[in-house]
């Protein structure tokens, strides 16, 4: 639970196309804000522990942008009955994070006190980044603007009672839970230290290693000193968070240039089409993959010639390493690294139940499931959760790690597997006419059905599926059409 | 003017030696010399650039020579690189498939036909590790696994499993330092080649020994195994 939070219904014109809320969806500065709220929420003892145990924030950042993006999009939607509909979704993929952090200390996101602590970082975000680019908001437009987030709150947990009522008793709230509740949690400092550093590639950018490298290497640390000079000072106190000379300036010089992109032409920046087009994966039908594929070739191009430009460091000698592709068979992948692509989706290292729950949260996504099948496709990935648990887990830790995972390969194809497969075909077949349709495998995969064998006269047999399902999770095979789906960053 | 020419680039170490200088030196010293003639090439209209940089016995010399022979080739392609893009050169490694080849190289190899891919000037193939024998037997393998019937290969058809199919037949074949020996060089493609020999060493070949071979090569009479028009008689 972080950004991706609610609103529903609602008589009030709140959510309507003019509201201060949907003003900043296009701005820039908004993205150095989110970043800014995900760390003031990871801080929270309560949402540091969900994200930490739950989120796949770290091994698959990109898709849980493009996902908390589309979600924010559809609770700002026009249609009332798409905001409930989203809210209610939350509300059930909310409910099914609870457990208790490395302290033994229990969480829920359900919480109401947590989720108002969400939409409370989220308003003064937004408020400070007004302030933060010299373009400071004025008293009307502020509460009008709090209102705004209190019946966000409201359309999610019913009423908006954890954040008070009145503008200024909001900030004495904030304050304190800023002094009294914030930790350096584990969160916080994989947010602040660990993501930028490591943040994958885009799928638009896979193909050019070198370049994303040194992109990040600039970008990576100059986030994180803006987002942490941007903290509230307590904050920054508690934690110990460095005071680095000059990251006020730079902090605030990055806040106005952001701002002051709201100069250019209308339309020139366009959140969704960005956030899509980095996501895109090569092979989808979509019309602006020629753009992404073409623009992808120039990456590719750009990081060969900056791989060319780079100094030669002084001993060059003959490596004597053979070519370690030699050893991957076709078309397979190391057992290492799907562990590390698929399953762990968490990105922690340890295959745990999370892991599993992240992917049917994927695949529920995707599919834009209601109850009672998206119950059935958790059910489905419990019980293979608790076969690989009993077949793989030797130490008895409760989780399986890559090593485990390694020697135990063969077995990962039981019969529970085979039921994931079975349902997920259920639920993908919604007119359940037995097979799956070219609409069906778009909302699945987001391409067309792909020009191999496994189709017949337009549609997607229940065998089949099962069959390249099982291969893809067993026989680790690369180049399905489950790698975007499960493996992209 | 031809528009496939090829160079064997022969005659470095002989080169060093007569300055009783170590073979290495020879290696180095060719370095202007091919950025000299695939200039020379592009400026005379040569579509086609081949140049023989190391072929597959070459990995038979000392240890030591093609160590540094690697290490030459490395800093060269990545010395060059901006110009060859900037040439609107096109830029492809033939052969260029054996273990040896230190990972790093392999990897600039790569990274140069990415970044030249998509020029539409003048393609230099460079052969590097190269062997014409062993291209032949890598299409034959390649066609008997696309299951093509025995009666219906032809030609045309083995060309196109060649690595590279759309490289045209080379038109001259240009080697230095007098020795006249194919050197299991492009087989396929020289058929139909016409060989000039200068007795100038690689180091010391310049664009204008360049531009006389083209001049020889426009006064041969290429007739493809055919006749000279105009004969007297019959041939028959």
């Amino acid at each position: 639970m972080t950004t991706g939070t609610t609103g529903t219904a609602d008589e009030k014109p709140l959510f309507g196309p003019e509201s201060q809320f949907r003003a900043f969806f296009d701005d820039p500065r908004w993205a150095l804000a989110v970043i800014r709220a995900t760390v003031l929420e990871a801080a929270h003892p309560q949402i540091g522990a969900a994200l930490a145990d739950n989120s796949t924030f770290v091994a698959h950042p990109w898709r849980r942008l493009r996902n908390t993006f589309l979600s924010m999009r559809r609770m700002f939607d026009a249609d009332p009955a798409v905001r409930e509909r989203e809210a209610a979704r939350l509300n059930r993929l909310h409910a099914r994070m609870s457990g208790t952090d490395a302290r033994g200390r229990g969480y829920d996101a359900m919480d109401r006190a947590t989720r108002a602590w969400v939409v409370a970082t989220l308003y003064e975000s937004a408020v400070t980044m007004c302030r933060l680019s010299g373009q400071p908001l004025d008293q009307d437009t502020m509460e009008r603007m709090y209102a705004e987030y209190r019946s966000f709150l409201a359309a999610l947990d019913g009423d908006a009672e954890e954040l008070p009522e009145d503008l200024n008793d909001f900030w004495r709230y904030f304050d304190r839970v800023v002094e009294d509740e914030l930790e350096n949690t584990e969160a916080a400092r994989i947010i602040l230290y660990r993501l930028f550093d490591h943040l994958p590639a885009p799928a638009l950018l896979d193909g050019a290693p070198t370049l994303w490298a040194v992109g990040r290497a600039v970008v990576g640390p100059l986030l994180g000193a803006i987002t942490v000079a941007s903290l509230p000072e307590p904050y920054r106190r508690k934690s110990g968070l460095p005071e680095m000379p000059g990251a006020a300036t730079l902090m605030q010089g990055a806040y106005l240039a952001a701002g002051l992109t709201r100069f250019l032409p209308e339309g020139w920046i366009n959140p969704q089409t960005v956030i899509q087009t980095l996501t895109l994966p090569p092979d989808s039908d979509d019309p602006r993959a020629r753009t992404a594929t073409a623009l992808r070739a120039r990456m590719k191009r750009a990081s060969a010639l900056l791989r060319l430009l780079t100094p030669l460091s002084t001993d060059t000698g003959p490596d004597p390493a053979p070519a370690d592709s030699a050893a991957t068979g076709e078309g397979r992948r190391p057992a290492e690294e799907f562990f590390r692509q698929v399953l762990d989706q968490t990105g922690d290292g340890h295959l745990d139940w999370p892991d599993l729950a992240a992917m049917a949260r994927e695949l529920a996504t995707r599919l834009d499931l209601d109850e009672p099948e998206e119950t059935r496709l958790y059910d489905a990935f419990a019980a293979w959760w608790r076969e690989l648990q009993t077949a793989l887990d030797t130490d008895g830790d409760g989780r399986v790690s890559a090593d485990e995972y390694a020697a135990a390969v063969p077995s990962l194809a039981g019969p529970a597997l085979i039921r994931v497969a079975e349902v997920l075909f259920d639920v993908t077949d919604k007119d359940g006419s037995g097979t799956i349709d070219a609409d069906e495998h778009r909302a699945l995969f987001r391409t067309a059905f792909h020009r191999d064998l496994t189709t017949t006269e337009g549609s997607y047999g229940r065998s089949a599926f099962v069959g390249e399902f099982l291969s893809f999770m067993s026989g680790r095979r690369r180049n399905t059409a489950y790698d975007p789906l499960l493996a992209d960053a | 003017m031809p528009r496939h020419v090829a160079c064997v680039m022969d005659g470095n170490g002989r080169w060093a030696q007569r300055r009783s200088l170590p073979r290495t030196a020879g290696h180095r010293a060719a370095e202007t010399t091919v950025i000299d003639i695939i200039e020379a090439a592009r400026a005379a209209g040569v579509e086609w650039l081949s140049l023989y940089a190391f072929s597959t016995e070459n990995w038979n010399r000392p240890g030591a020579e093609v160590d540094y022979l690697m290490r030459l080739v490395r800093r060269v392609v990545r010395k060059h690189a901006p110009l060859l893009l900037a040439r609107g050169i096109r830029c492809r490694f033939l052969g260029a498939a054996d273990p040896r080849i230190p990972r790093e190289l392999a990897q600039d190899f790569d990274a140069l036909a990415t970044l030249t891919a998509g020029n539409r000037g003048m393609t230099l193939t460079v052969a590097f590790d190269h062997g014409g024998r062993r291209d032949i037997v890598e299409a034959a393998r390649s066609l008997i696994r696309s299951g093509t019937p025995a009666d219906e290969v032809t030609e045309r058809l083995f060309a196109d499993h060649l690595p590279f199919p759309d490289t045209p037949d080379v038109d001259l074949v240009i080697r230095t330092s007098g020795e006249q020996r194919i050197s299991n060089f492009m087989l396929w493609q020289v058929a139909y080649a016409e060989w000039v020999f200068p007795d100038v060493l690689w180091p010391d070949f310049r664009a204008p020994d360049f531009l006389t071979c083209l001049h020889i090569y426009r006064h041969r009479d290429r007739r493809f195994g055919g006749v000279p028009p105009r004969t007297n008689g019959d041939p028959s």
